[in-house]
């Protein structure tokens, strides 16, 4: 019962997503389930923000996670996605053809033929969140093995971000903390910022990463061994289905799922290691994440706000992560995404945190780093 | 019905070489989680293979690399059979040399 419990509890996002689809796909005001489930998500995370479980292990510290049941979900959501998106210009097709709306049945479900103007703004919205939601996959994938890097590439591709996968791993994950890092947040940025710079640098590193490695190989930039070129032409699929289904409509929509679902990755970017501070070369320390741990938020999002665990032991699978005792925001990731939306709501948030990290987890050269930012 | 997941143990031996140092290495786990489970003092950093601290020379045997070493390792140290234990994951017993911390 227990190994039942402990793997069911990750299901929340694939379920999510399919009841997304289907609303899509239903048609009429369903197609806004997308959304009301954020808005949902957002109200059960706040009120759930003082639970706080460990991860479960047997008396021999074995872990309840089934690895073959939960790899299998994962690259599940791959072919998830992709309906998600073919939904999506499905119901772009039906606009820009101007199909009556109508009531229909297939396969015995009744769903509404064509769509409203409005409706396809909510449909649009809802496939930009739950694409955005699911870079979670994206991201623990990134961390794995060949095919699971493969798959976590083409996850990140339908999101125009293959170059992610990367520079997570070559970047993000050797340099936090620092400078060189373009996903952590120095004091002071806000989260709209963050997102075009994290977004615009990581794609840049994996850019120079490729340059460097190419080089080092004599082979031509312009080469099938380039990843960074690659990476981009995997979203071509999605491009060419959105030209095809609604022309300039189509291309304006698969922007706003582009642009939601990155600002999303890069929101949880932000929020992971904001105003935090390692010297350059030193070791990636527990103090360098913060940790959102909130039942919601880690069941939710997958384990994925144990940073401070995943920095140190990033081979880890999620459900094995734990409370490592790392600087933490006391609230899950919804209740905080809403505050970093309104950025002097967030500093005033964070400033007390980082002034506590500051006196009591900082080391001396890192406080003195903290002194001269200064921007609380 | 999830114990149809569940698989059986199994193991290889990792030998360095240069320390005298012998330890098992179950299926599914890297080199270098396997070294530090037994108390071996391997250098590592990042672990998730984009450090290169925890390089080694891979003498005898095989392994799979998890991840493409060519982003860390350079040309010669790759055609000189040098690996990273982290993304390692063995295919054979081996035997490898390493600089050991103190």
């Amino acid at each position: 019962m227990k190994t039942f419990y402990v793997n069911a509890r990750y299901l929340i996002v694939p379920l999510m997503t399919i009841a997304t689809i289907f609303g899509i796909f239903l048609g009429n005001n369903f197609v806004w389930l997308g959304v009301i489930l954020f808005g949902f998500n957002t109200i059960i995370d706040t009120l759930t923000k003082d639970i706080h479980l460990r991860a479960d292990f047997d008396e021999d510290g074995n872990s309840f996670g089934i690895k073959k049941f939960q790899y299998a979900v994962m690259y599940l959501m791959l072919p998830t996605f992709i309906v998600l998106q073919i939904i999506l210009a499905w119901r772009l097709f039906h606009y820009t053809s101007a199909y009556p709306i109508e009531v229909l049945s297939l396969f015995g479900i009744t769903y509404q033929s064509g769509i409203s103007g409005i409706n396809l703004i909510g449909a649009t919205l809802s496939a930009g969140l739950w694409a955005g939601l699911g870079i979670i996959y994206g991201h623990e994938l990134s961390h794995n093995r060949k095919e699971g890097f493969f798959i976590s590439r083409l996850i990140m591709s339908l999101s125009g971000a293959s170059h992610f996968t990367y520079a997570h791993v070559y970047n993000h994950h050797l340099d936090l903390g620092h400078e060189d890092d373009p996903a952590t947040a120095p004091r002071g940025r806000n989260v709209y910022h963050h997102a075009w710079l994290s977004h615009v640098g990581q794609s840049k590193y994996s850019f120079d990463l490729e340059r460097d490695k190419l080089k080092k190989q004599r082979k031509s930039f312009f080469s099938l061994s380039n990843k960074w070129i690659i990476g981009y032409l995997y979203s071509l699929p999605s491009i060419i289905i959105f030209v095809w289904a609604g022309g300039v409509i189509g291309i304006l929509s698969l922007l706003v799922v582009w642009v939601i679902s990155n600002f999303l990755l890069e929101a949880l970017n932000f929020m992971g290691h904001y105003g935090l501070i390692r010297e350059h070369g030193k070791p990636v320390e527990h103090r360098h994440s913060w940790d959102n741990d909130n039942v919601f938020t880690s069941w939710f999002f997958i384990e994925i706000g144990r940073q401070g665990d995943h920095h140190v032991r990033g081979e880890t699978y999620f459900w094995e992560l734990d409370d490592v005792d790392a600087p933490n925001y006391g609230i899950g990731y919804f209740s905080l995404f809403v505050l970093t939306l309104i950025p002097p709501l967030f500093r005033k948030f964070t400033k007390e945190l980082l002034e506590d990290w500051d006196r009591n987890k900082a080391t001396d050269s890192e406080r003195k780093i903290a002194h001269q930012i200064g921007n609380l | 019905m999830f114990n149809l997941f569940k698989k059986k143990a199994k193991f290889y031996s990792a030998k360095i070489l240069n320390n005298d140092k012998e330890f098992k290495v179950s299926k599914g786990k890297n080199l270098l989680a396997a070294a530090l489970d037994d108390g071996i003092n391997w250098p590592h950093k990042c672990r998730v293979g984009s450090c290169g601290s925890c390089k080694y020379k891979l003498i005898k045997g095989k392994i799979s690399p998890d991840i493409d070493f060519g982003y860390v390792l350079s040309f010669d140290e790759l055609n000189d059979g040098y690996a990273l234990a982290c993304q390692s994951s063995l295919k054979s017993d081996v035997e490898v040399e390493i600089e050991l911390k103190k």
